[in-house]
């Protein structure tokens, strides 16, 4: 069973700050971390080889830096990573994030699954996972919260619906995108440390992938983010006190008109 | 002298428009039963330690608390000054009564000199929230307890409070430099300052840090700061046996050659408690006790040799497995599991005692094992976790969920007496950061001797004669 889990380095939320003036995230000294929903990926992938051998490939699309996320994923367990870096990609939006995984994971010759986290804490979208599915022409599943039944053909999977689950059983290779309730994250142990850290890590550029470069980056990218603001939230509260017993009839009326009004009672 | 401790004089409503025209009228708490009883107890659980004051005062300055102590001496009543009351020893309960200080509203930063890098307080900042402020400046306090979020810096000081940091970074008393203290009598004095260094007579700072607010009443603390660490990293390390656990202990700092900043034990009991409360995920049953260990350090790659070294230490010491933390999110994880010990056994029952003995590490092995013996013979847990880079455990005994409450209170004081036995035998002490308060003072004569109390008791009285100030507190007077 050969496993390909793309994952993604987001910045760790408790350091996050906000720029108010750009309404954008400071990412210079804050540190960053695997995507937490993409540690769930990555256990349901080792899990997964253990029970049937094989192998476990991290990959992600970011900055040079975003390799101390793989080394984390290859000391949690996966068995290599690969890099996608290259200034060409930078600005990507999940469509051209998406058709670079594609093509990369395209390069890795025969799989059997693409595990993807539900989505990542930071862009919050959801979409890539799905998206690299749909550039390899590959069946997807997504939201799973179970995978049994797994043979070279094909797997049974639970998928996560409003009002329970689904059981499906999807073809290989398929593309398929994880809750919580999947796994619980194993964590990285100092041996793992170790080999994270001795590992060679290749690095692919657009060439690499053989990609179109009209596709790749911000000007591949068919969505612009025109402004990201907080949204304000408007209280408009009105105090009635009464200070003595006297008036407190008088305040109970005043608030039942109030409560009228807005039609509450 | 214990009967005229009794003979106090209450609260009258003389007093009590004296004490409003000193801070004025909106800083008293009296006559209210339900906002009193909010100073009656600290975070000592057991009801039998609480005791209502007759008034709660909230100062805003020194010269504000010298008057209430004059007043205090010439009325003769008792005054227990207060901080964020998250003590675990009982020092800041009323036990007579009479007048509870609180300084709260003294909660500012007076002045960070980063020249100098010491900062100047007041009593009722929260001691977490100087690291926040100073974060940015790249200093840090690290006299730091547990409790993290709550605590005030002049409790901190009033109880020479500990916490897991304190193999690296020494306790609280290693950073004060300097105080501003109204004595017992009234008197507003300045001890030390920015110095570093500083013989000048006798080390009075170092006697009113830990002195339970027995001696006098910080109002502004001038701390030393150091250099903020910029990397640190948590391992936990799963060991099959408690013996094997504590055995690397010392290993890592003379065979490793490094002191790291925390090394927490956590035996079975606890470890399996908190993980089930956490419905954690780690293979802890297959662990007789784990140890969570932290590195910090200048660097990143200072940091990654050491808990590398440190790591291989432990498995070669048996240690069945390590993890590693270098992330926030992950360290968080790890540390979950230490914090929510108590927490978890609350669920078993809420009726324990949160113990606070200080054994020679190297005894560390016996204390654990003698308290397995204690916890079968009575039939009684008593999960074991603490600071096992410093010897200070937290034995807690919790109350077995088929007992009574009237047989939970005829046996605790037995268990408690004969792990107090223990730790007295292997060289040990009673408290090493909560403090005596009223809470351990009984149990004080086993681990000192007559001529010590007879000095201690010296100079409380030659500091407060008439014994108004936080009476009854760590020897009966």
């Amino acid at each position: 069973m050969r496993i390909i889990v793309p994952i993604k380095q987001v910045p760790e939320t408790n350091t996050v700050k906000m720029d108010e003036n750009t309404g954008t995230i400071i990412r210079d000294g804050v540190e960053s971390i695997i995507n937490p929903l993409d540690l769930y990926a990555i256990e349901i992938a080792i899990q997964l080889r253990q029970q049937h051998g094989g192998e476990v490939i991290a990959i992600s699309m970011g900055p040079p830096k975003a390799v101390t996320a793989l080394r984390e994923a290859i000391a949690m367990g996966c068995d290599s990573a690969v890099l996608l870096s290259d200034k060409a990609f930078a600005g990507a939006d999940t469509w051209a994030t998406s058709y670079v995984l594609a093509k990369a994971i395209e390069r890795m010759g025969s799989y059997d699954m693409v595990i993807c986290g539900e989505r990542a804490t930071d862009g919050d979208t959801g979409q890539v996972g799905p998206g690299i599915a749909s550039f390899l022409d590959l069946p997807v599943a997504s939201y799973i919260g179970k995978v049994e039944q797994v043979d070279k053909k094909s797997c049974r999977l639970h998928r996560l619906v409003e009002n329970g689950h689904e059981v499906l059983d999807v073809e290989l290779p398929a593309v398929l995108t994880m809750v919580k309730e999947v796994a619980d994250p194993r964590l990285p142990t100092l041996g793992g440390k170790q080999r994270a850290k001795k590992i060679d890590i290749p690095v692919w550029t657009a060439n690499d992938i053989e990609a179109d470069l009209d596709k790749l980056g911000l000007t591949g990218s068919p969505t612009r983010v025109v402004r990201i603001f907080r949204p304000k939230v408007v209280r408009q509260c009105e105090k009635i006190t009464a200070m003595d017993d006297s008036i407190v009839d008088q305040a109970v009326d005043k608030l039942v008109v109030f409560l009228q009004k807005k039609d509450f009672i | 002298m214990s009967t005229t401790e009794k003979n106090y004089n209450p609260v009258t409503n003389q007093i009590i428009d004296e004490l409003k025209e000193i801070v004025g009228e909106k800083y008293i708490i009296y006559g209210d039963e339900e906002k009193l009883e909010a100073f009656s107890h600290d975070e000592v659980a057991e009801v039998a330690y609480s005791h209502m004051p007759e008034v709660v005062i909230r100062p805003s300055t020194a010269k504000e608390i010298a008057a209430i102590m004059k007043l205090a001496n010439r009325e003769n009543i008792p005054v227990t000054p207060r901080g964020a009351g998250s003590g675990l020893s009982g020092g800041a309960v009323p036990i007579y009564g009479g007048i509870v200080l609180s300084v709260d509203r003294m909660n500012k930063i007076i002045e960070i000199d980063r020249d100098n890098m010491m900062i100047t307080v007041e009593p009722g900042v929260v001691t977490n929230e100087i690291n926040e402020y100073i974060k940015d400046d790249g200093l840090f306090y690290a006299g730091y307890p547990m409790s993290l979020e709550t605590c005030y810096i002049g409790g901190n000081v009033a109880e020479n409070a500990g916490g897991g940091k304190a193999i690296k970074y020494g306790v609280t008393g290693r950073y004060v430099t300097g105080m501003e203290v109204v004595t017992p009598t009234g008197e507003i004095v300045q001890f030390g300052g920015k110095l570093v260094k500083d013989v000048t007579g006798y080390n009075l700072i170092q006697l009113m840090v830990g002195s339970e607010g027995t001696l006098g009443i910080f109002t502004k603390i001038i701390l030393k700061l150091i250099p903020l660490p910029k990397s640190s990293v948590d391992l936990l390390c799963l060991f099959k046996t408690a013996e094997d656990a504590i055995a690397a202990v010392p290993k890592i700092m003379t065979t490793g050659g490094i002191i790291p900043t925390a090394i927490e034990f956590m035996d079975k009991t606890s470890v399996q408690a908190a993980c089930e409360y956490l419905n954690e995920s780690i293979p802890y049953q297959k662990a007789g006790a784990m140890l969570l260990i932290t590195v910090d350090g200048a660097s990143v790659e200072q940091v990654e040799q050491e808990y590398e070294a440190i790591g291989q230490l432990c498995l070669d010491g048996g240690a069945i497995e390590v993890y590693v933390a270098d992330n926030f999110t992950t360290s968080e994880r790890i540390w979950k599991v230490r914090r929510n010990i108590a927490e978890a056994f609350k669920v078993v029952s809420p009726h324990q005692s949160l113990e606070d003995i200080v054994v020679p590490i190297a005894a560390i092995p016996e204390m654990v094992l003698g308290l397995q013996e204690l916890s079968e013979r009575y039939n009684c847990s008593i999960p074991c976790y603490g600071h096992a880079g410093d010897g200070n455990l937290h034995a807690t005994p919790v109350m077995n969920p088929e007992w009574s409450l009237e047989k939970w209170r005829k046996t605790l004081p037995d268990i408690l007496l004969n792990m107090y036995k223990l730790t007295a035998k292997l060289g040990g002490a009673i408290s090493g950061e909560h403090g005596i308060g009223h809470k351990r003072k009984k149990e004080l004569s086993m681990f000192v001797s007559q001529d010590y109390l007879n000095m201690i008791r010296a100079i409380k009285f030659a500091l407060d004669p008439q014994n108004v100030l936080n009476p009854g507190k760590i020897f009966d007077a």
